[in-house]
């Protein structure tokens, strides 16, 4: 791994009048506009790319208001029909005694997807800015934010498995709310805001920096 | 490889404009921007509009859960339950669909709807498992909108908005009224009572009654309420009368009404009525209240009135024109001594008596001096044939003694009365009975198997077959006597009277005793004539007994010819006096007379004729033990009608009210029990509809 105190000279595939294909891999000369091998449309890694960033997270964010604002969930036993937002089901769950589940769920719904904004917005700030966290850390960091998108739709699964499974009738009957909508979305945006994200730019920003030092 | 060189454009290319470099991605956070704004503010301005209903306990109600609802249509739901300022009450906060909050004026009523078993039934069964949630009722004008409004413990008898009136009912008794229960109109169901409540002075309870429409255009003056709960048991000169309303009235209590006369004019709001104790009572009140436009009249009655009430018919030909209002006795101080006259104050209905409609008291006391002065009096009568109760007959007497309809007397004016002919059928009837139970029977009986006794012991004295020929034949005689069949039919006609007095009680019985009084009177005679007839068969028999005295008479036997002498003269006083009742003592005395002649025979020397007298002695008791069959028949006869009067009163329940009453009663059981059935099998199959209350 790279030593942030013995910065260790390297050279970028732009630097190099390269261009990275993102589908497969391919270096390609820089002034190809379609990879040689997959024929996918190559970019280069433009810092104006990062508005897409910035835009998917604004979306992400905004979704992510009413996806815990409205209920998530609406349960009708016998009759009695009652509604849970996200925090509100956590706060059930953990005044239940169900510290285990009340903690998964905080985690799947509240604490990832936070965790997931923050993220996104920490590297595409850093790729303006000076970080504390190194490149590699960043790129670790990216690497982990786009594993763990796939998996916080969780909380959309389990919504549409008890839907569609609780329908008992009257006895116990289970709909998804606002909440799960808008949830699904804010985890669909975020997903596709680190997709945007350029990892290139991160050593991009890392050889300028380097080079202004030099 | 060659060293490459850097792109320049890579190094100077400075950052192109913002706006010009923007991406079109940026639409979908601004997309979802607005699509929340417009979700939020949707939200908001379609929130409804925040009540307040204060209940006495919030017994079932939650926040976010209990839903408010009119017609069973959910139209908010309860978002908080406190307190009010001073813990008084609970008050509890709904947000209610804006569309709704304009008709929620002052006339608006909460209520929650909690599963009550009742004797009225089963109701808000399906807020067992779904909880209990607030039901509003308001009528369909919007008005000035509340937001704060007092909660009822029960759904309100009268809905706003339900057409119908109300009316206030006073009682003295209230263990026979209770909340909710029903108000019948001739036993269906047309309204519902409300709280009883205790008036202010605590001698009388008042309940509101809600009667819908279209049936409070039924309430006027001329309607009476009266309680209809529990049951009645009354015997009377129609039958056994058991009186039962429905059930749920027996055990709720209910009160029913009726216009009692025609002509009731509509009363204004506030009018209170009166709740009588039984139908009888409050079809009575119609006329003590209708006379205001009535006509008092006083009668004074010189004989007893033991039997007449306040209340009793007063009759004209058999039909009801007035009643009795008061009785009083009053001291008329005559010439020289005072005189205590019991006077009757009769209130006549001229509408009744057949003046026109709108006749006055001038008109109708015009009619009475014009009929009084016809011979129409006052006089005491049975009311019928079974009952002590007398009531007031106007007959028109051709031989009247001459009286006048006294316009001026005080406090009303007076109208003549006649004696009355009380003794009536019903004590001839029962004096006929008591004279029938009387027949001595049973002595008639003992005295003629004493009699064979003595004939036996006769025949067996060594004496008796001394006797001469002349006995022989004079037992011959008795035997042929007693084989007579005038003698035979004796017992056969004495059993067509009785079957006759029979049918004639059957018939009286059989109610309609005043209508079939000619019939029954016939009936008696019939029966009279019948006894009679009996009787004129006994002419034969003396002038066979008197044969018989001759032939003793020839037998040198004074005492003999004493006795049968003295059996004529008894058997005379039979005829004599032709009444049934003289017969068989008359009888008991001529077999009396025979066994002490024949005992003298015995103890007198008589001739023997051994086989002869035993053989005529032997037929002759044989002959009368043939006679004598026909008497335990006569008994069996009589047991047979006891019998059949017990099994006619039995079978009475056939026609009478008593048994259709119960079986009303039992029709109505099974049908509740089909209902439960049906109830049940409805849940078997569908369990839902118990919870969804559908």
């Amino acid at each position: 791994m790279e030593n942030p105190e013995n910065p260790q000279r390297f050279l970028t595939a732009a630097a190099a009048g390269l261009a990275g294909c993102r589908v497969c891999g391919t270096a390609n000369p820089g002034a190809a506009r379609a990879c040689t091998c997959c024929g996918s449309p190559l970019e280069p890694a433009a810092p104006a790319s990062l508005q897409r960033v910035w835009a998917w997270l604004a979306a992400g964010l905004v979704a992510y208001v009413p996806a815990n604002v409205y209920p998530m969930l609406r349960t009708t036993t016998f009759g009695r029909s009652s509604e849970n937002t996200l925090i509100g089901g956590i706060a059930e769950l953990f005044s239940h005694g169900s510290y285990g589940v009340a903690l998964i769920v905080f985690f799947a719904s509240i604490v990832i997807p936070v965790a997931k904004f923050l993220a996104i917005a920490y590297l595409a700030v850093s790729v303006r800015r000076p970080a504390a966290l190194g490149s590699h850390g960043r790129l670790v960091l990216y690497e982990v934010v786009e594993f763990i998108g796939r998996w916080s739709m969780i909380d959309v699964f389990v919504v549409a498995i008890l839907t569609a499974l609780v329908q008992l009738d009257f006895a116990a009957a289970i709909a998804p709310g606002m909440a799960a909508v808008s949830f699904a979305l804010s985890v669909a945006f975020t997903m596709l805001a680190a997709q945007s994200f350029d990892p290139r730019l991160i050593w991009n920003a890392e050889s300028e920096n380097l080079n202004d030092h030099a | 490889m060659t060293t490459p060189d850097p792109a320049p454009m890579n190094i100077t290319a400075r950052r192109p404009s913002l706006w010009r470099n923007l991406s079109l991605v940026w639409l979908v956070p601004l997309a979802a921007l607005a699509v929340s704004l417009g979700v939020a503010w949707k939200a908001y301005s379609e929130r409804g509009v925040l009540i307040t209903i204060s209940f006495e306990n919030a017994s079932g109600i939650a926040a976010n859960e209990t839903t408010v609802r009119y017609r069973d249509v959910v139209i908010g739901r309860v978002e908080k339950v406190g307190f009010a300022d001073d813990l008084s009450k609970v008050s509890v906060q709904a947000r209610i669909d804006k569309e709704i909050a304009p008709y929620l004026d002052a006339d608006a009523t909460f209520w929650v709807v909690r599963p009550e078993v009742s004797a009225r039934g089963i109701s808000g069964l399906s807020t067992v498992l779904s909880g209990v949630y607030i039901e509003g009722s308001w009528d369909q004008a919007p008005g000035l909108s509340q937001t704060a409004f007092e909660g009822a413990d029960r759904p309100p008898l009268a809905q706003p908005g339900r057409g119908g009136r109300r009316i206030t009912l006073r009682t003295d008794d209230g263990r026979m009224i209770s909340e909710g229960a029903p108000v019948l109109f001739r036993g269906i169901e047309v309204g519902r009572l409300e709280t009883p409540r205790l008036t202010v002075s605590g001698d009388s309870i008042v309940v509101d009654a809600f009667i819908d429409a279209p049936h409070d255009r039924r309430i006027n003056s001329a309607t009476r309420f009266w309680d209809s709960s529990g049951f009645s048991v009354s015997i009377g000169p129609s039958g056994l009368s058991l009186d039962v309303d429905s059930i749920a009235s027996l055990v709720a209590g209910g009160i029913e009404f009726d216009s009692v006369f025609d002509g009731g004019q509509t009363v204004g709001p506030g009018t209170v009525f009166d709740i009588h104790t039984d139908e009888a009572a409050a079809r009575r009140t119609a006329f003590a209240r209708t006379l205001s436009g009535g006509v008092a009249v006083a009668v004074a009655f010189d004989e007893s009135v033991a039997g007449l009430a306040s209340g009793a018919e007063v009759q004209l030909r058999g039909v009801k024109v007035g009643e009795v209002s008061s009785l009083n006795a009053a001291i008329q101080s005559g010439s020289d001594e005072a005189e205590v006259r019991l006077i009757a104050k009769l209130l006549l209905e001229p509408g009744l008596m057949g003046l026109p409609r709108g006749a006055g008291e001038a008109e109708a006391l015009d009619f009475l001096e014009q009929a009084v002065a016809g011979g129409l009096r006052a006089r005491l009568a049975s009311a019928g044939l079974f009952s002590s109760e007398l009531l007031v007959e106007l007959v028109t007497l051709e031989d009247a003694a001459p009286a006048a309809f006294n316009r001026e007397a005080e406090p009303f004016p007076e109208l003549p009365s006649a004696p009355s002919d009380l003794p009536d059928f019903t004590a001839t009837a029962e004096g006929a009975l008591e004279r029938i139970s009387e027949l001595p029977v049973e002595e008639l009986m003992a005295q003629a198997i004493a009699t064979l006794a003595s004939i036996e012991n006769l025949a067996a004295a060594d004496s008796t077959r001394q006797a001469p020929a002349a006995a022989v034949a004079l037992l011959e005689d008795t035997r042929a006597l007693l084989a007579d069949p005038g003698t035979r039919a004796l017992p056969g006609e004495l059993q067509a009277a009785v079957s006759d007095v029979r049918a004639l009680l059957a018939d009286l019985q059989q109610g309609r005793a005043a209508a079939n009084l000619a019939a029954a009177l016939e009936q008696g005679s019939q029966a009279a004539a019948s006894l009679a007839a009996a009787s004129d068969e006994l002419p034969a028999l003396v002038a066979d007994f008197r044969a018989l005295a001759a032939k003793a008479n020839s037998l040198e036997a004074e005492e003999l010819i004493r006795s049968a002498s003295q059996l004529i003269d008894s058997a005379d006083a039979v005829i004599g006096t032709e009444g049934a009742r003289a017969l068989p003592p008359a009888l008991t005395a001529a077999l009396e007379e025979m066994q002490a002649t024949l005992e003298d025979m015995r103890q007198g020397g008589l001739v023997e004729n051994a086989n002869a007298t035993m053989a005529s002695a032997r037929g002759a008791a044989d002959a009368v033990a043939a006679a004598a069959e026909g008497l335990p028949a006569l008994s069996a006869r009589l047991e047979r009608l006891v019998a059949q009067s017990e099994a006619l009163i039995a079978s009475y329940g056939g026609r009478s009210s008593f048994n259709s009453e119960t079986l009303d009663a039992l029709r109505e059981i099974k049908t509740a029990a089909r209902a439960v059935s049906q109830l049940a099998r409805k849940i078997e199959r569908d369990p839902n509809s118990l919870l969804f209350g559908r």
